[in-house]
């Protein structure tokens, strides 16, 4: 379970994040929100990137502020980021590998740990390829294999499917859904594209300008008058 | 990519190798000893141009380094009875550690201001080394004697002129070795990730003081070497070598010969030592050098970001495609 409890970030005199609570309990859940609302905030919080100025963050009963952000995928965390981070002068097994590097374990147990991940997003044979080879899709793949080397116990996604035509956003969306059989961790998703969530999210939080708007199963979110009051501007942005 | 990156190793070590045993053989008695110092120059090139290419830091300070891996080199000589191996080898790793220790202000900086932060470090180096000289036998600390120049001891193997070029086109050969192994193992993964953005290397649990900590380690033990072997050729050092100019000089030319390229570091070194020596040859002022320079590097920031070795390779490359 990952806990947020009164959790605020101020940059200046901008609240960024405006004492947000939420329990994330799904295997796989939500963060959404227009522009600027605090979404990617979250996730530098609970990946160690922001130290909040109050408020705690809980995962599986660790307390995760104070732990510093490189010794937290040691721990099992995981991160994407908005703008997909893929080294251009490594090989797909290289970007992946630069993760393996930092856990424990023999290296041929953090080889295997790759090749099951690269097996498992379905990119094994482009293994060798260069980061710079690779098209959006390609990159976000690799990203997202990147997030499932070595057992991880939480996964964030920020905007995984930024970017991407529809089938290939439903093709990650896919891949997503799968992850519970194949590591025991509990993803969380930040997106735009509210469809994609309503497909793969169980549970979702709804900010704006910092504040919690919603927070619960994602349908009785969507349907939330507030909520929708708040996505207007997207719609009217995204047509 | 990883053929290519092979082929381009075995083409390159074969060069190396037959060039060590092969240049003695051709040149004449000063031509020797420039290819030597060539050779310690291309070692302090390799440095700037991984740290350069690979983790994006601009480090001008690798001629200063060398002047002080020079000096160890033969403060060591004079003091103790040690071969030369030793003193070289103690040389490297207090350069290594000069370095490491140069990161630290280095570490929050990034761009201009981490490029900066070396430039005064190579300006500090350059008083030290103007105010106290290097070391040519004489008593104290500092080791400077007026009118004096005890021997300088030279490797066994290595006594002659020739053989001495040997060996120094071997030791860098070994340096670009270690660059390269680094490239393959997680170091160089980590690099690449810190060049990505740290962010990134952060989230994928990479220790980045520590990486970048060592990758200013390990182009601070090549000039090390380079400084080290420099003063087993000539014997004796002078600060006007190891003003920070010279830093900003061979930085440039790195650019210039192109900086992810071994054949870069190569090119930036013959550049800078044997350019100069040619005009001489031919009676042309050596300063003209500088402006040739400055052309070649405006040319490289404009239009050929990967330097002359990466035109050479593109050539190679579409010829390849081509056949
Ligand atoms: N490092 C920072 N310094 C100052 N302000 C920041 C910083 N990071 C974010 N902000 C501000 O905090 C607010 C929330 O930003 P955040 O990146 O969390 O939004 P988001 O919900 O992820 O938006 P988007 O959908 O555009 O990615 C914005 O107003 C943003 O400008
Ligand atoms: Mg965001």
């Amino acid at each position: 379970m990952i806990a947020l409890d009164g959790v605020t970030v101020r940059f200046g005199g901008l609240v960024a994040l405006d004492a947000i609570s939420a329990q994330f309990e799904a295997a796989v859940s939500g963060i959404i929100g227009p522009n600027g609302a605090g979404k990617t905030t979250t996730m530098n919080v609970i990946s160690g990137f922001l130290t909040p100025k109050s408020g705690a963050v809980v995962v599986d009963g660790t307390d995760l502020v104070g732990m510093s952000p490189h010794k937290r995928p040691h721990w099992g965390l995981r991160r994407s980021f908005q703008r997909e981070q893929i080294a251009d002068d490594l090989s797909v097994l290289g970007n992946l590998l630069s993760l393996a590097d930092n856990l424990h374990g023999s290296r041929a147990e953090r080889r295997a740990n790759v090749d099951a991940a690269l097996e498992f997003v379905g990119i094994t044979a482009m293994a060798g390829r260069m980061g710079a080879s690779l098209n959006t899709y390609e990159r976000r793949l690799t990203d997202l294999a990147r997030c499932l080397v070595g057992q991880p116990r939480l996964i964030m996604l920020d905007e995984p499917a930024g970017g991407l035509t529809v089938e290939e956003s439903a093709h990650l969306g896919d891949i997503i859904l799968r992850i519970g059989g194949f590591c025991p961790a509990q993803v969380l998703v930040i997106d735009h594209d509210v469809d994609l969530i309503a497909r793969i999210c169980a549970q979702t939080l709804v900010l704006d300008f910092g504040r919690r708007i919603a927070f619960g199963p994602t349908a009785a979110v969507l349907a939330d008058p507030a909520v929708k009051a708040a996505y207007l501007g997207i719609e009217v942005d995204h047509a | 990519m990883a053929r290519q990156a092979n082929t381009s190793l075995v083409a390159g070590l074969s060069a190396a190798i037959l060039a060590a045993f092969g240049l003695p053989l051709v040149l004449g008695g000063q031509w020797t000893g420039i290819f030597t110092s060539t050779a310690c120059f291309a070692m302090a090139a390799m440095g700037a141009g991984f740290m350069y290419s690979r983790l994006g830091m601009v480090s001008l300070a690798q001629v200063a380094l060398m002047g002080v891996g020079g000096w160890v080199t033969l403060r060591l000589n004079h003091a103790f009875s040690l071969p030369f191996e030793t003193n070289l080898i103690l040389a490297a790793v207090v350069t290594s550690v000069l370095g490491m220790l140069l990161a630290i202000p280095a570490l929050r900086m990034r761009g201009l201001y981490l490029a900066l932060v070396t430039l005064m470090v190579a300006g500090g180096l350059e008083v030290v080394f103007t105010a106290y000289q290097f070391p040519n036998g004489g008593a104290g600390f500092w080791g400077v004697g007026t009118s004096f120049a005890a021997e300088m001891r030279r490797p066994v193997l290595a006594q002659s002129d020739g053989a001495y070029l040997t060996y120094t086109l071997l030791v860098a050969m070994l340096g670009l070795l270690l660059i390269m192994a680094h490239r393959q193992t997680a170091p160089g993964r980590a690099w690449a990730l810190i060049r990505r953005s740290e962010a990134a290397a952060i989230a994928s649990g990479t220790n980045v003081t520590f990486y970048k900590t060592w990758a200013f380690g390990l182009s601070g033990l090549l000039a090390g070497l380079g400084g080290g072997l420099l003063a087993g050729s000539l014997g004796l050092l002078d600060a006007s070598s190891f003003r920070a100019s010279e830093s900003i000089l061979l930085f440039a030319l790195v650019i210039v010969g192109g900086a992810r390229f071994w054949l870069g570091a190569v090119i930036a070194a013959v550049l800078y030592r044997v350019a100069p020596g040619l005009l001489n040859n031919w009676g042309v002022d050596a300063d003209l050098a500088l402006i040739f320079f400055g052309a070649a590097l405006l040319h490289a920031v404009t239009t050929a970001p990967d330097g002359i070795a990466g035109q050479i390779t593109g050539l190679f490359r579409r010829r390849e495609a081509k056949a």
